[in-house]
C-alpha cells in the first residue's frame, strides 16, 4: 500500500503555472502515442479501420522488426513487440490521463530507449528525434508523476484524506 | 497488491490477444502507358515486401509502349497497400498522394491504372 501510494503521489509544484508547463508535454505526448504512433500498430477502438487490427493485437510486421534487433529481442520477439506497442498505445492513454503515470512512464522510457538505440539511431540522429522527444517527456513524468492535472493526484488526495 | 494486479492484467491481455493474423495476397498490376514517348523501363513501387519505395519492381510489356503488367505476392494483415508507378525510374503523380490498392476478398486482386492519372475512386480494381 505504501509503495502504491508512493508511486501514485505526484510531486507538487509551488505555482500553478509550473503545473501547466509540466502537464502540456505529458498530455501532448500521451495523445500522440495513444492516437497516432501506438494506435497504428496496436489494436484500440480508434485504430484506423484499414489497419485491420483487433483489440489489443500488435501489427503483424512489428514482431519481425523486433526480431531483427537480435539478442534477447530475437528470442522473444512477440513478447517485446506486444509490450512495446502496448506501452505506446495504452501507456500513451494513461500518460494523457495522468493515471498510474510513473509505471507507464517507465514502460514508455524502456520502449523509447529500444526504439532509439536498436531501430532509429542507425538511420541517423534526425530519425531518432521523435522517440527521443517521448523519452524526455516520460523521463520527467517518471520522476514527478502526473502533477496536479491528472487522475493520480485525485487518487493520492483521496488516499491522504482517508488516512486523516 | 494492486501492483501485482496490474501486472497480472497486462499478462492476461497479452495472452488474450497477441499478433495480428496475416495472409498471402497476390496483386496483378495492369498499367496503361499509351501516349507516353521513349519508354525504357516501367515499374511499380510501394509499401510492404516485396514492394519498396526505393526500387522498382519491373513491369513487363503486354503491348510494348502501351500496356504493362506485374504480379506481386505479399504477406500482410492490412486490407490495402499503397503504390505508385514509374517510367524510366521517374515516379508518377508528383505532389499527389499514393494510389491505394484495396485487397479483394479473394486471393488475387487485379489493379488497373493509367499512368500519372489518379482514379476517381481510391481503388480502380476490377
Amino acid at each position: 500500500m505504501n509503495l502504491f501510494k508512493k508511486l501514485i503521489t505526484p510531486v507538487a509544484m509551488p505555482y500553478w503555472w509550473q503545473e501547466v508547463l509540466l502537464a502540456v508535454p505529458r498530455i501532448v505526448c500521451g495523445w500522440l502515442l495513444c492516437f497516432d504512433f501506438g494506435a497504428s500498430k496496436f489494436g484500440l477502438p480508434w485504430s484506423p479501420a484499414e489497419k485491420n487490427l483487433s483489440i489489443f493485437e500488435v501489427a503483424f510486421w512489428f514482431p519481425n522488426d523486433v526480431a531483427h534487433y537480435g539478442g534477447v529481442f530475437a528470442l522473444f520477439p512477440i513478447f517485446f513487440a506486444w509490450m512495446g506497442a502496448f506501452s505506446e498505445a495504452v501507456g500513451g492513454l494513461f500518460l494523457l490521463l495522468g493515471f498510474q503515470t510513473r509505471i507507464f512512464s517507465f514502460l514508455i522510457v524502456c520502449t523509447m530507449l529500444v526504439a532509439i538505440f536498436m531501430q532509429q539511431l542507425q538511420n541517423g540522429l534526425w530519425n531518432a528525434l521523435p522517440a527521443a522527444g517521448f523519452l524526455w517527456a516520460a523521463l520527467f513524468t517518471m520522476i514527478t508523476g502526473s502533477g496536479k492535472w491528472g487522475i493520480d493526484y485525485l487518487i493520492a488526495k483521496k488516499m491522504n484524506h482517508e488516512k486523516l | 497488491m494492486k501492483n501485482y494486479s496490474s501486472f497480472a492484467f497486462i499478462i492476461i491481455l497479452f495472452g488474450a490477444s497477441c499478433v495480428q493474423k496475416s495472409y498471402k495476397r497476390t496483386v496483378v498490376f495492369q498499367l496503361n502507358t499509351v501516349g507516353i514517348p521513349n519508354i525504357q523501363t516501367v515499374g511499380v513501387r510501394g509499401e510492404g515486401n516485396p514492394l519498396s519505395w526505393d526500387a522498382d519492381i519491373a513491369m513487363q510489356p503486354i503491348v510494348k509502349d502501351s500496356f504493362y503488367t506485374a504480379t506481386i505476392t505479399t504477406v500482410t494483415g492490412y486490407l490495402f497497400t499503397e503504390v505508385k508507378f514509374t517510367i524510366n525510374g521517374t515516379l508518377e503523380l508528383k505532389d499527389a498522394g499514393n494510389r491505394k490498392v484495396v485487397f479483394s476478398k479473394g486471393d488475387t486482386t487485379i489493379y488497373e491504372a493509367v499512368f500519372n492519372k489518379m482514379p476517381s475512386s481510391t481503388n480502380s480494381q476490377q
